[in-house]
């Protein structure tokens, strides 16, 4: 919100203004924050360890919160520590959900779910259950849980592909609606899920358990109302986002006033590579507010790679956190400083029913990659290196030798990779993008539930950006197919690197994805080698690339549209391999301490070649063979780093 | 190719009463607590009025006429 007069900080007030305002002092709120964020923990540790479904199991796709009553417009005050794409849009989604449906219509042991983008962000497989919480008949809280189901209906099995047109072939749209009414479940809603949408013996567990989780924290938060009092419990909702609002506002004050364009580019949609999408976002700060304009961004893509405002503001919220202080709690008040200028019908605020939102989290990525473009340069040293801008998302299914259906959902792509350095230190190699915020599912799982030999998971060579500080290094992934396979790919930052150099550091590569043919439904002798030569008998699937080698060429190579295809046929004994982007160096790459390239040419995250080429640094000896003795030659070093 | 989507700014009469310049103009944006139709120095940013708007923003429910 933004006004004329000047704000008070949380910190200035006496302690008497605090407790009037809060109705608790210091101490008791900073208790009662500290207790419901244990809340929002115990709900979803109880709900990882029950859940059936993969996604949930072993990707953590899910997210808990706690948010004030509808004298408080709903704000979301408390969030457990996953999902950023799913935490940034529950302020709104919840609101939209309980606004339409009528708190006046809401009673103790009802859960509310919703799942329409249009309404609350993301996709259609993420779905919001929302439980109010009832103190004397009337509701003070809502404690609601968002997840993922591994199916929601459409016209593709687990739902993740760029290519579906609209939102009829994206799946099944759910409208506010109640799933339990007084704690009794509602047949009608379950069976319209089960009815439209796959493994439904899968859902029906997990519905059972966030049932469970939401009466939990339902029972946690009425603890803190009998010990604390009603008063100070509100009062500590208002604090924590209040919090967010001072500190965001604190950080945005710290930006020199100016306005900063920023532009980031999908490279196409699901039906073909006749566009790229581009987010331009302009920001304007003055003083202690800032405004993001998104006019200018492409329009609304064709398939299902759109994302919703809310996952725009959600993005947006988090790429200001990320850079201006990732210390500010995330709550309604990050965004109590910021608008976001929105024209409908971009990319980022796609309208339905055609600007269906599928892969939201890379459109909106996008946007956060935008706005780290626009405000790096203002930045100097707190400039941050970008990480491998998309999940590169894999999602296959088939039939095994027995006729039974398998499925392997967001475990056998580029989902995992690198993040940019900043001025603390090197990039991580192997985590989630800077939008999520999630796990990383274990080998044995994945060839425990479907026919798949995951054959390498590693750092690749030289795709660190070069800095002072390294950005990550690129995952690389191979997966053996055993049963002939329908596989949909959805990598979309190959054309331009997505791992932008900071500060004077250097992008990291960009990657792709082949696919290694089965012959005679028999896989290769031996691992596929990592070497250019091995490309020319692949089918690529995506990346610029040589058109003879079918090796990586960003400079004179073609582009491959991972929607050739609808879907990739693959026959029994196929590989498919993904190599991710690499994240952003930072700083001058001269300036990197030669001991730090000895280790990471020991740890094989430079090359010999590469240690010269890209730091002046001059390594003697053989890193496989003999990495213990490996050196630094000094002046060979200092013959190539030129005069200091 | 659509062409890219720009909002418009509508002008409005009156000066800033932050920074006094004569730049006030009305436009929708969406913050903590949904979508807002405000009237803002381009100047300064100061917000001269921010009114809820509707609760979707620009995408209306064919329910809603229920
Ligand atoms: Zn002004």
């Amino acid at each position: 919100m933004t006004t004329t007069e000047p704000a008070t900080s949380i910190r200035d007030l006496s302690d008497d203004e605090f407790e009037t305002t809060y109705r608790a002092d210091r101490f008791t709120a900073s208790v009662i924050a500290n207790r419901l964020k244990y809340v929002v923990e115990h709900m979803s540790t109880a709900f990882l360890r029950e859940a059936f479904s993969p996604i949930i199991r072993d990707w953590y796709d899910f997210a808990c919160t706690i948010s004030g009553p509808p004298e408080h417009d709903y704000r979301m005050a408390v969030v457990s520590n996953s999902l950023t794409v799913f935490l940034g849009s529950m302020p709104d989604a919840v609101r939209n959900a309980v606004e339409e449906y009528g708190p006046e219509n809401l009673a103790p042991g009802d859960v509310l779910i919703c799942n329409d983008p249009n309404r609350g962000g993301r996709h259609v497989n993420d779905v919001l259950f929302t439980r109010p919480v009832f103190v004397d008949g009337r509701i003070v809280a809502f404690v609601n849980i968002c997840a993922h189901q591994l199916d929601m209906g459409g016209t593709v099995p687990g739902g993740f592909s760029a290519t579906k047109a609209n939102t009829y072939e994206n799946g099944l749209v759910i409208p506010p609606v109640l799933m339990w009414s007084g704690d009794a479940p509602v047949r009608s809603t379950f069976s319209m899920i089960f009815d439209n949408s796959r493994f439904g013996a899968m859902l029906l567990p997990d519905f059972k358990s966030m049932h469970q989780q939401l009466q939990l924290g339902e029972r946690l938060v009425h603890e803190n109302i009998d010990r604390y009092g009603l008063d100070a419990v509100l009062g500590t909702l208002r604090y924590t986002c209040d919090t967010s609002a001072d500190r965001m506002r604190d950080a945005l004050a710290a930006v020199p006033d100016g306005d900063y364009h920023g532009a980031a580019t999908l490279d196409a949609d699901g039906l073909d590579d006749s566009i790229s999408y581009t987010v331009h976002v302009t920001l304007r700060k003055r003083g202690e507010e800032i405004e993001a304009d998104l006019s200018g961004t492409s329009a609304q893509a064709r398939t299902c790679i759109n994302c919703g405002i809310t996952d725009a503001k959600t993005a947006l919220g988090v790429a200001l956190t990320m850079l201006l202080d990732p210390e500010i709690p995330f709550t309604s008040g990050t965004w109590r400083h910021v608008d976001l200028v929105a024209p409908a019908g971009t990319l980022v605020t796609a309208m339905p029913p055609e600007g269906a939102p599928m892969m939201f989290w890379e459109a909106s990525g996008t946007l956060l990659a935008a706005v780290f473009d626009a405000l790096n340069p203002v930045l100097g040293e707190r400039a941050v290196g970008g990480d491998y801008g998309s999940t590169n998302t894999h999602n296959a299914s088939g039939l095994r030798a027995d006729g039974s259906f398998w499925t392997s959902a967001t475990q056998c792509g580029g989902e995992h990779g690198p993040w940019g350095a900043t001025r603390d230190g090197d990039g991580d190699s192997y985590t989630v993008l800077f939008n999520l915020n999630n796990l990383d599912p274990a080998t044995e799982t994945i060839e425990h539930d479907s026919p798949v030999v995951v054959l390498r998971k590693e750092h690749a060579i030289d795709t660190g950006g070069a800095g002072r500080h390294r950005g990550g290094a690129a995952n690389l992934k191979d997966s053996l197919w055993l049963t002939d396979a329908e596989q949909y790919l959805s990598p979309f930052r190959t054309k331009e690197p997505s791992g932008v150099g900071a500060n004077g550091g250097r992008p990291g590569p960009n990657g792709a994805m082949w696919i290694f043919p089965g012959v005679d439904g028999r896989g290769p002798d031996a691992l596929v080698a990592t070497t250019d030569d091995v490309y020319a008998g692949s089918t690529p699937v995506a990346g610029v690339l040589d058109p003879r080698s079918k090796a990586l060429d960003p400079e004179h190579g073609t582009y491959h549209h991972f929607g050739g295809q609808k879907a990739w046929r693959t026959t029994a004994g196929s590989v498919l391999r993904c190599l991710t982007n690499g994240g952003g160096g930072w700083g001058a790459p001269f300036e990197r301490d030669p001991r730090k390239v000895l280790a990471d040419v020991r740890d094989e995250y430079v090359s010999v070649e590469g240690a010269a080429r890209d730091y002046g640094v001059v390594i003697v000896g053989d890193p496989h063979f003999d990495p213990e003795n490996l050196r630094i030659d000094e002046a060979a070093t200092a013959a190539l780093r030129g005069p200091a | 190719m659509t062409q890219a989507p720009t909002q418009e700014r509508e002008p409005v009469e009156g000066t800033c009463p932050r920074c006094g310049a004569p730049e006030l103009r009305r436009y929708p944006v969406n913050s903590e607590g949904g979508w807002f139709e405000v009237v803002k120095c381009q100047r300064c940013l100061c917000s001269v009025s921010r009114e809820h708007g509707p609760r979707l923003g620009p995408i209306q429910l064919l329910s809603d006429l229920l």
